[in-house]
């Protein structure tokens, strides 16, 4: 087996394991979504690697890539839209004072 | 066998990681962003590594630029951005690092123990690579392509709306002290 595609699936499964962490111990909207994009790095890294070394022939593969770059952009404009009217409203983005969007 | 390419992936990715952490271990926002910033151009720099260049580049161009907003942003919103006071902003430290930890240990277990297949150790020349894509792009998958874009749009103007600050209903009337204020002003500069 390549040692390159286990170094990338490894250093994948890791960016993925600190943003789980940093997405659910934050209490920053801002950090939250950092975490975020660490898992969703992880998740692009992989999609890299399985294109470049198992289907190097399939441009799909790279417009996968392109959908999780989408995904990160988006995640980035919703997020901070969200954090503004937030913002606006509440003069904070902590997310331990916004249990009343549960009721 | 270790190549210069396992090599170079190697370290770049355990930059990666590196900066990854410290994103949540440093007190201060801009650092916080800094480092994020890094990691993801390390991330495009195993790109490279791994000779997909187009996509190395637009990873690096792409986060240079959301990370620097992000930067803006956190100065923004954070109570204590220098990270001068040590505040802890964290909750559920034992359980997220239990989650963080178990999703790595999964995630490493699947890439070493399933058998991926025949691994292609060539590299498609790079103009081809971004040929294809844009075939790809432009024939197969138009309609994913398209929707992509428009989702982005619609995101964009759908952030805005929500960020901008209501208008409200009914207009102030002007209060006595103002308008006294207004006429004195206009008084000195006569």
């Amino acid at each position: 087996m390549s040692v390159e595609l286990i170094w990338s699936l490894i250093t994948g499964a890791a960016l993925f394991g600190v943003g789980i962490y940093g997405a659910l111990s934050q209490t920053n909207l801002v950090m939250i979504m950092m975490g975020v994009e660490l898992i969703l790095a992880g998740a692009l890294l992989n999609m890299v690697a399985f294109f470049r070394y198992l289907h190097p022939d399939v441009a799909a593969g790279q417009m996968f890539v392109l959908i999780i770059m989408t995904v990160m952009a988006l995640e980035m404009a919703v997020g901070f839209g969200v954090a503004i009217a937030r913002f606006r409203y509440k003069g904070s983005v902590e997310m331990e004072e916004a249990a009343e969007l549960k009721d | 066998m270790i190549t210069a390419q396992a090599i170079f992936i190697g370290f770049f990715g355990i930059a990666a990681v590196w900066f990854g952490v410290v994103v949540f271990r440093t007190f201060s926002m801009v650092r916080s962003a800094i480092a994020l910033l890094f990691s993801q151009t390390a991330l495009g720099a195993m790109f490279l590594t791994m000779e997909v260049e187009f996509l190395g580049v637009l990873q690096i161009m792409m986060m240079a630029t959301e990370m620097s907003i992000m930067a803006i942003f956190m100065v923004m919103f954070m109570m204590d951005p220098g990270g001068m006071g040590e505040m802890d902003m964290t909750h559920q430290k034992q359980f997220s690092l239990t989650a963080g930890f178990i999703s790595f240990v999964g995630a490493v277990a699947v890439a070493v123990f399933i058998d991926w297949g025949p691994v292609s150790t060539v590299a498609v020349d790079s103009v081809e690579q971004t040929k294809a894509l844009g075939f790809e792009l432009l024939d197969r998958s138009m309609l994913i392509f398209e929707m992509a874009g428009i989702t982005i749009l619609t995101a964009m103007i759908a952030a805005t709306a929500v960020a901008i600050k209501p208008a409200s209903k009914t207009s102030q009337p002007k209060s006595s002290s103002t308008a006294h204020g207004d006429h004195q002003h206009k008084e000195q500069s006569k």
